[in-house]
């Protein structure tokens, strides 16, 4: 195989067609993974929203007591905070922009790091939220049913109840953590077979 | 902006051929090759104010659409963002150039086999870049390049070969 031979015909080879107009230049969505994960945090960014709306009205649901009020509008908040600060992170990240132009191990890296931090931002708030929720359905249950909890507590043994906890965090991890795999896992995973290419001397 | 986009278009235009290669290079079906040459452009339009111009402009844009290409994710059909470019921009299919071009045609085929890196190595090989503007490009040492591209050579021989075909 003669390499300058092809060399030749390489160089030879025009495109037929016709030229690139503005409108290709006119669209606005990009297709890298960064794009595409910014896309799905956007639209994770509204279902959260339109979930922390609803949970708003949760104590007129469940007709909380004063004190259950007291106590909801406390996690509320904290959990608030928290996707606030959250959300605010992944705003930065949305409009990081990145520059193409740079030396493509440079370019691999900037993007595998970016999505490495964002992923486990998302899993952090998750776990958050999570243990919120959880914690918060533990003061619900001692706080408006404390007799029948109590009750039902009485029956168990203290090895099956901190047993059940610590399932109920490893579920909580593993539905986090398989989420996260399933919605990002494959952009990380096509970007770390091209840094891990790079790299192999 | 129209002035920018104007002078953009020219200088695009006047190398559009690096695009082509790289989509047909990097995707296999004319309609992948389509969205990957659309993305393209559109990563160079957004990259075009890094563009200072103490560099070539091949230089600027061999970076550009090499790392678009590396980090594409192929599009959802469902989702394709496309404008009607389709009979526009002609992205010639293997087997239709084969009659005029048959030594590329092969080419493109035993390519297909090579990983996303030793494609981009041979890209660059084939527009006549140095081991050195082959290094800066992929931001390796020249070491490493000259070692991956005689290996992605041999290899690239080594399918040719065993697609029946020798040149």
């Amino acid at each position: 195989m003669n390499f300058d031979d092809i060399k030749n015909e390489w160089s030879a080879e025009q495109p037929e067609g016709d030229s690139i107009s503005t409108d290709m230049l006119k669209i606005k969505q990009a297709h890298t993974p960064i794009d595409r994960i910014r896309g799905k945090m956007k639209h994770e960014f509204f279902y959260q929203l339109f979930f922390l709306a609803i949970m708003a009205f949760i104590p007129y649901f469940f007709n909380f007591s004063s004190a259950m009020n007291q106590v909801f509008l406390m996690f509320y908040a904290i959990t608030c905070g928290f996707t606030a600060y959250y959300f605010f992170k992944f705003y930065l990240f949305y409009k990081n922009s990145y520059d193409m132009s740079l030396d493509t191990r440079k370019n691999i890296l900037w993007f595998y790091y970016e999505m490495k931090l964002n992923i486990e931002l998302y899993k952090a708030l998750t776990y958050i939220v999570a243990f919120i929720g959880a914690a918060f359905l533990a003061v619900y249950l001692f706080v408006e049913k404390a007799s029948i909890f109590a009750r039902i507590l009485s029956k168990l043994s203290s090895v099956y109840i901190l047993l059940n906890c610590f399932i109920s965090i490893l579920i909580i991890g593993a539905i986090t953590e398989l989420w996260a795999w399933y919605y990002y896992g494959k952009h990380i995973k096509q970007i770390k077979a091209v840094v891990d290419e790079l790299d192999y001397e | 902006m129209k002035e920018t986009e104007n002078i953009f278009l020219t200088l695009i235009n006047q190398h559009k051929a690096i695009i082509h290669k790289i989509s047909k290079m990097y995707m296999n079906g004319v309609e992948e090759q389509r969205d990957l040459f659309q993305e393209i452009v559109l990563q160079l339009w957004k990259a075009y104010p890094t563009f200072k111009g103490d560099a070539k402009f091949t230089t600027w844009m061999y970076r550009v659409c090499l790392n678009t290409a590396l980090i594409y994710f192929k599009k959802d059909n469902r989702k394709v963002d496309k404008i009607p470019l389709d009979e526009n921009i002609d992205v010639i299919d293997i087997n239709e150039s084969e009659g005029k071009e048959e030594k590329l045609a092969y080419l493109y085929t035993a390519v297909k086999e090579l990983n996303v890196i030793e494609k981009a190595l041979i890209f660059l090989y084939l527009e006549n870049q140095s081991h050195r503007e082959i290094a800066e490009n992929l931001g390796i040492s020249e070491v490493n390049a000259r070692v991956k591209l005689n290996r992605t050579k041999e290899k690239l021989q080594f399918i040719i070969k065993k697609n029946g075909y020798e040149f």
